[in-house]
């Protein structure tokens, strides 16, 4: 018996000690994996976890956390009216910019899909927002949409004869507001997708499609609609992500003395009401709670992302 | 024939694209207006008498203390050396670091996972593609608490060593060396090249398109990144533009001199991406193209 264990089949060893050569000649490989992978841990994975275990936690930066159990998911989820306000504000204001957003660039890249120059030059001008610094065009929507007269919008209104409005102060506004600033900001971002997906579209499909004698709008629905399903999906799941994350339209444009989230809460959303609990009102527990929330809405959504992708190649 | 008609329908799309533009024209106009003109109602549309005040005001006198808000953008921060050129500099250097490190060390972890046999090395390619859908916010809390522990805030580590690891551009970058051919790599072992050597002799020039759309990339999302700063920056001097333009603008809302200072600012701020972006924009959207149509 003893025999027999001490010297292992001969097959055996040499697969061993081949998993040993193939172990010491991936030493190098872990080597440069391990700056990366140091720095995954500690500042993405790591906080990941942590901001999980404030979450259950009362802290308020200085005095160590105190275990709470659910408390805080508790209060947030049932007994937090903010937080149902940053949520009903986060999902209006997601669905109409991400639809809006989204069939914006695809219009755009149908109408600018081509090498001419004309094209290249509006493809630029939609694509300026997305390079332009978030805070200096959010500063510009602020004065173009103050409440005085000289506002631009409010001179764009007394052209029709109509009052100036207090854009910035009254509640009503300020979604819909967000929503124009997303879709100015974001339609060249979509576009130069679409563009893409457009034109790695082969032209064969439509010469068939055309000998069967599809029209223009058939050929777009039978045709370039199915053909950019996956890329349509990328960009309004990318859209979707990037739109619950929403911070600085609400932060520079509509914050008011008392609260960051503009007038009556009016554009409190969710990564904004992280914001103020965490950091203004130094609620790190709570913050956590609200942050994982985020994450879990994510997640959610990139499950469904990974589900559709998969039904739609099955297809 | 059918070519006018599409102009004709791309008409309104044309005039949606000069739309498009007034906000920056407003911006850019702002500046270059004397500040009775900018409450004038109606607004002028064209500055009829251009100056250069909300940039450098010459008759401004530091001596009088209400003067702060008759001071021209680079007259401003008397206690900050340099001024707004130092936030740019500020927003420049972090921005440069992070562009440069991020990229050296997402590739060297690409070359591992794409370019050597490593046992493993499949699941951790997989956890780095799951982690894109980790929302960075979440770990904006705990990350605060690990820069306080390091007594990082207020430095420029404090900014650059959180932002560094970056799985969408391994991600990116190990969708792309997957196309550079494994015999490349097999003959130079052949030759006696160590991995390192073959990382960067053999491997990264090839990646220069992909490189370069990435560093594109990371240099505007950092020279325009706000929230982690906001957190981290305590005092002016480690101010970088975008917290800078905040601070004014909760300074002083709504003083007409006040928003052509900002508005001077917000224009110097832009101006350097514009120009970046239109130098090199075949890599950046060629970047985008090729990340969205990979998802």
């Amino acid at each position: 018996m003893t025999a027999v264990l001490t010297e292992p089949p001969l097959t055996n060893g040499r697969t061993a000690s081949r998993r040993r050569a193939r172990l010491r000649r991936a030493v190098p490989g872990y080597l440069m994996l391990l700056p990366f992978a140091g720095l995954f841990l500690g500042f993405l994975i790591w906080p990941l976890l942590n901001a999980l275990y404030f979450a259950f936690t009362d802290f308020n930066g200085v005095r160590p956390p105190s275990w709470v159990g659910t408390e805080n998911f508790r209060r947030l989820w049932l007994d937090d009216p903010r937080f149902r306000k940053a949520l009903v504000n986060s999902l209006i204001y997601v669905a109409l910019a991400v639809t809006l957003t989204t069939a914006a660039a695809l219009t755009l890249a149908l109408a600018f899909r081509g090498t001419s120059w004309r094209d290249r030059v509006m493809r630029t001008i939609f694509f300026l927002p997305s390079v332009t610094s978030t805070i200096a065009v959010m500063l510009i929507w602020r004065w173009i949409f103050s409440g005085e007269r000289f506002g631009l919008a409010n001179t764009v209104l007394s052209w029709f004869g109509a009052e100036p409005v207090s854009w910035l102060s009254t509640p009503r506004w300020t979604i819909p507001l967000l929503v124009l600033m997303a879709v100015w900001g974001g339609c060249g971002y979509g576009m130069v997708i679409f563009v893409s997906g457009l034109n790695a579209i082969p032209e064969e499909l439509y010469e068939a499609a055309r000998l069967d004698g599809a029209g223009g709008w058939q050929q777009f629905r039978y045709v370039t609609l199915p053909q950019l399903r996956p890329v349509t999906t990328y960009v309004v799941i990318t859209g979707l992500i990037g739109a619950f994350q929403v911070f600085e339209a609400v932060y520079i444009v509509f914050r008011a003395v008392s609260s960051v989230g503009g007038v009556q809460d009016g554009g409190l959303m969710l990564v904004p009401y992280l914001y103020d609990m965490g950091f203004t009102k130094f609620q790190l527990g709570y913050a956590s709670a609200i942050a994982w929330t985020l994450f879990l809405i994510i997640f959610v959504i990139s499950m469904i992302q990974l589900r559709v992708t998969r039904a739609l190649r099955e297809l | 024939m059918t070519r006018l008609r599409g102009e004709l329908l791309r008409l309104p799309l044309y005039l949606a694209g000069l739309t498009m533009l007034v906000p920056f024209y407003w911006m850019a106009s702002a500046a270059f207006k004397p500040v009775p003109e900018l409450t004038r109602n109606p607004p002028s549309f064209v500055p009829g008498d251009p100056t250069l005040d909300a940039f450098y005001e010459p008759a401004w006198d530091p001596g009088v203390r209400a003067d702060q808000l008759v001071a021209g953008l680079f007259q401003r921060y008397q206690d900050v050396p340099g001024g707004f050129l130092r936030f740019m500099g500020n927003s420049l250097f972090v921005a440069a670091a992070i562009t440069v490190l991020s990229l050296l060390i997402a590739a060297l972890a690409a070359y591992a996972l794409t370019k050597m046999d490593l046992p493993g090395r499949r699941v951790i390619f997989v956890v780095v593609v799951a982690s894109m859908m980790i929302p960075w916010q979440v770990t904006l809390v705990p990350n605060y608490l690990i820069v306080r522990n390091l007594e990082w805030l207020n430095t420029y580590q404090g900014y650059i060593v959180p932002a560094l690891a970056k799985a969408f551009v391994v991600f990116f970058l190990v969708q792309y060396m997957r196309s550079i051919p494994d015999d490349l790599v097999h003959a130079a072992r052949v030759d006696g090249a160590g991995e390192f050597r073959i990382w960067w002799r053999v491997v990264m020039p090839l990646m220069r398109p992909a490189l370069a759309a990435m560093a594109i990339f990371v240099v505007l999302a950092e020279w325009n990144n706000f929230l982690w700063p906001l957190i981290i920056v305590q005092d002016d001097t480690m101010a970088n533009v975008p917290v800078a333009l905040s601070r004014l603008n909760a300074s002083n809302a709504f003083n007409p001199h006040n928003m052509a200072v900002i508005m001077a600012a917000s224009l110097l701020t832009s101006l350097p991406t514009v120009i970046f972006f239109l130098a090199f924009q075949k890599h950046f959207t060629r970047g985008i193209a090729l990340s969205g149509i990979k998802g």
